[in-house]
């Protein structure tokens, strides 16, 4: 080698450095771009996500995305994310979040703020409820990429045996499972399973039984429990359904999947789940399929009608991304009607886009799609709060206490009370 | 003191100073910010921050919440480590006495240990599943809502953490019975001992030093018990699987009340000391009697 090619090639390393450099100092869009996504695994047939990522390289030459998996339960994900952004050291632009998290997330400042970004009428084809748990302070914070109602599942053909519709109030129900549990005479045949492990499903299924006895969690004003004794009622009457048989013993330890499997292998008559049990009721080898259909979640008699609480998963910038204009479109192309028209085919997840709804190749796959819009649209959050984690894991306990019946609903109304009290004290 | 003594002291200074500095650095000083944090309010993301004094320890002592984990952490660590000692002293008899096979008993005596806790909780979820479990299964169905009910959770739990920490004591125990000499045996059968003397009278005092230190070692891991119960329970029904870690835990990184949490854990940290230094003294005076 002589020495002028010696020179030639130290000044090419030189000027690639200094290039590599530039890209890191301030230049956007130049240098290769990796972008770190940060999400949990979708449950269904064929994970449609790798090649809508692949699709997003493809439109934007010289950015990579790295899809990085969470862990499956909420509470780890939110474990992950508190540590990582409070230490400052976040390696990821663009986050998967449970809707509960945005006004805590929003408030610690780890949120980018979207709305000076997003176009007038962007926020338009969501289901509001669903755009609503993505701003806090009047500012947009998120964009909604999955959602969730609570629904009741029955047993469409055992319903119909008896000439039965399905139930308006939790008292229609109670009575329609005794009738058919005398008629089966099939002691495994359990009547209504639900939510009532220790965890934030058992708020959620308190939620809904408070809100449909006129009762709340939060509030507007902060109060915690402003109607105590018609929450006391509501906890009562859920630990009645379990007392009195409607619900077997085991709804104290059953989770999302419990239950569904125990209504899914033909052992129930009811069951309070989300959508996406639909999927795999009606899956290949499911022992129920085709005889299963959801209707809304039951009122109380002289009460409130029955109203599903609400959930589902958006996607936020990272405040600290290096490339926020990257990962907004990236969220943008994950939110878009193509990509979730493709999670809603691939995965048992349902979209946010109301469009999606009455889509003739999302009904043709999933024919109740145009009735769970109508129950999404009448679905109800849980409180909207920076505490809300702080909520609900002082709750649960006293929840679970009284649905056990170690305690006297009024009594674990009171005690939870007392604590939400002294901690929100602390932080207001 | 002679110049060789004094050169003496010296180099051990500096051959126990990394030491000193290593554990200075990793120990002694988190554990006095986690304690300088328990004296505070503070909630990092709220931007709360304030000097409290002893108001989180003044909350602790008449928090119901607390006292029903310190009652689970006790009853979980007295009720685990006590099936512990007798099943795993059992099993170690039995593998000594056994003729043929002691390679594949212990081998899958350590297939349990080695198990990572958090596999074995998963395990156990599904053994105790109301329905499909294999343990209602063969008590006839729906018998017992192990994970459900008050009175039979906190039982489930520390069966699963007995199962899979048994082995540990068997194992220690088990090596301790291969080094008693065989003539000490024969001395005993001569001078007319039944089996039950030789077992009371031998085999478990020569025993008894070797089981302090693995009751030692398997009480202070139950006093920080946390992954069995976290995912087998979530700490539920009612509270009560929820032990002092499990506490801790949920105010530390689910809620973030570092002020609040790190008093839960300095609770954790002076039981586990005060425990840890009685164990000691114990195998400190059973050295001066031997």
């Amino acid at each position: 080698m002589t020495v002028g090619r010696r020179r030639a090639a130290c000044a090419l390393a030189l000027t690639a450095w200094l290039l590599a450099l530039g890209g890191c100092a301030g230049g956007r869009e130049s240098g290769p771009v990796t972008l770190v996504f940060k999400y949990a695994r979708i449950l269904g047939n064929a994970d449609p996500l790798p090649g809508l990522l692949r699709e997003f390289e493809a439109s934007h030459p010289g950015v990579r995305v790295k899809g990085e998996a969470m862990p499956w339960a909420s509470d780890d994900q939110h474990q992950f994310y508190v540590i990582n952004l409070e230490g400052r050291s976040p390696g990821f632009d663009v986050m998967m979040l449970d809707c509960i998290w945005v006004p805590e997330f929003a408030r610690a400042g780890w949120l980018l703020d979207l709305t000076s970004r997003l176009q007038p009428d962007e926020l338009a084809p969501y289901f509001p409820s669903a755009v609503a748990s993505a701003t806090y302070g009047g500012r947009v914070w998120a964009l909604p990429w999955n959602f969730n109602v609570g629904l009741l599942y029955y047993r469409a053909d055992l319903l119909a045996r008896y000439g039965l519709r399905p139930p308006e109030t939790y008292e229609e129900l109670i009575e329609q499972v005794r009738r058919i549990r005398a008629g089966e005479r099939d002691p495994a045949l359990d009547g209504y399973v639900w939510q009532g492990k220790q965890y934030e499903g058992l708020v959620v299924n308190v939620l809904e039984a408070f809100w449909a006895n006129g009762a709340r969690l939060l509030g507007d004003d902060g109060t915690v429990f402003p109607e105590p004794a018609r929450a006391a009622d509501a906890l009562r009457f859920l630990r009645g359904l379990i007392a009195a048989g409607v619900s077997p013993a085991w709804t104290t330890a059953a989770d999302e999947e419990l239950s569904r499997r125990a209504f899914g292998d033909g052992h129930a008559i009811f069951l309070r789940n989300w959508p996406y049990a639909m999927d795999l009721f009606q899956g290949q080898g499911s022992a129920v399929r085709g005889r299963v259909a959801f209707a809304p979640l039951p009122g109380r008699a002289r009460g409130e009608p029955g109203v599903g609480s609400t959930g589902g998963a958006h996607l936020g910038v990272s405040s600290r991304s290096r490339h926020p204009d990257l990962a907004l479109a990236l969220v943008r192309h994950l939110t878009s009607e193509r990509a979730q028209r493709a999670i809603a085919l691939g995965a048992a997840l349902s979209p946010t886009r109301q469009a999606l709804y009455r889509d003739p190749d999302v009904v043709r796959d999933r024919p109740g799609m145009p009735r769970l819009q109508a129950l999404a649209l009448a679905g109800r959050p849980r409180p909207a709060t920076p505490y809300y984690l702080l909520l609900s894991a002082t709750v649960q306990p006293e929840f679970s206490a009284a649905l056990v019946g170690v305690k006297p609903p009024e009594r674990a109304i009171v005690d939870a009370g007392a604590r939400l009290a002294y901690f929100l004290r602390a932080v207001r | 003191m002679t110049g060789r003594e004094a050169a003496a002291r010296r180099r051990a200074l500096v051959c126990v100073a990394p030491t000193v500095l290593a554990l200075g650095a990793l120990t002694v000083y988190p554990g006095i910010w986690v304690l300088w944090l328990s004296l505070q309010q503070r909630i990092p993301i709220f931007d709360v921050s304030r000097f409290a004094g002893f108001e989180n320890y003044g909350f602790l002592a008449v928090d119901p919440r607390f006292w029903s984990a310190a009652r689970t952490t006790a009853v979980f660590t007295v009720g685990s480590v006590a099936l512990e000692v007798i099943l795993g002293v059992a099993a170690a008899l039995a593998i000594h006495a056994q003729q043929r096979g002691r390679r594949v008993a212990l081998s899958l005596l350590l297939l349990a240990w080695a198990m990572p806790a958090v596999v074995g909780a998963k395990l156990f979820e599904w053994l105790y599943h109301p329905a499909a479990g294999l343990v209602n299964v063969a008590l006839g169905r729906h018998s017992i809502n192990w994970l459900g009910d008050p009175g039979a959770a906190l039982p489930a739990v520390i069966i699963a953490d007995v199962w899979r920490t048994m082995p540990f004591v068997a194992i220690l125990c088990y090596a301790r019975l291969l080094a008693i000499p065989a003539d000490v045996y024969e001395a005993a059968q001569v001078d007319g001992a039944g089996r039950l003397a030789t077992l009371t009278r031998i085999t478990l005092p020569l025993l008894g030093r070797i089981l302090l230190l693995a009751v030692l070692f398997r009480t202070l891991d139950a006093l920080r018990a946390f992954d069995i119960m976290f995912v087998l329970t979530g700490g539920g029904p009612a509270g009560t699987t929820e032990t002092l870690t499990v506490y801790a835990y949920r105010a530390l990184f689910q809620t973030l009340q570092l002020g609040f949490g790190s008093a839960v854990s300095v609770v954790v940290f002076a039981l586990v000391m005060a425990v840890a230094w009685a164990y000691l003294r114990l195998l400190r005076a059973g050295t001066v009697a031997a």
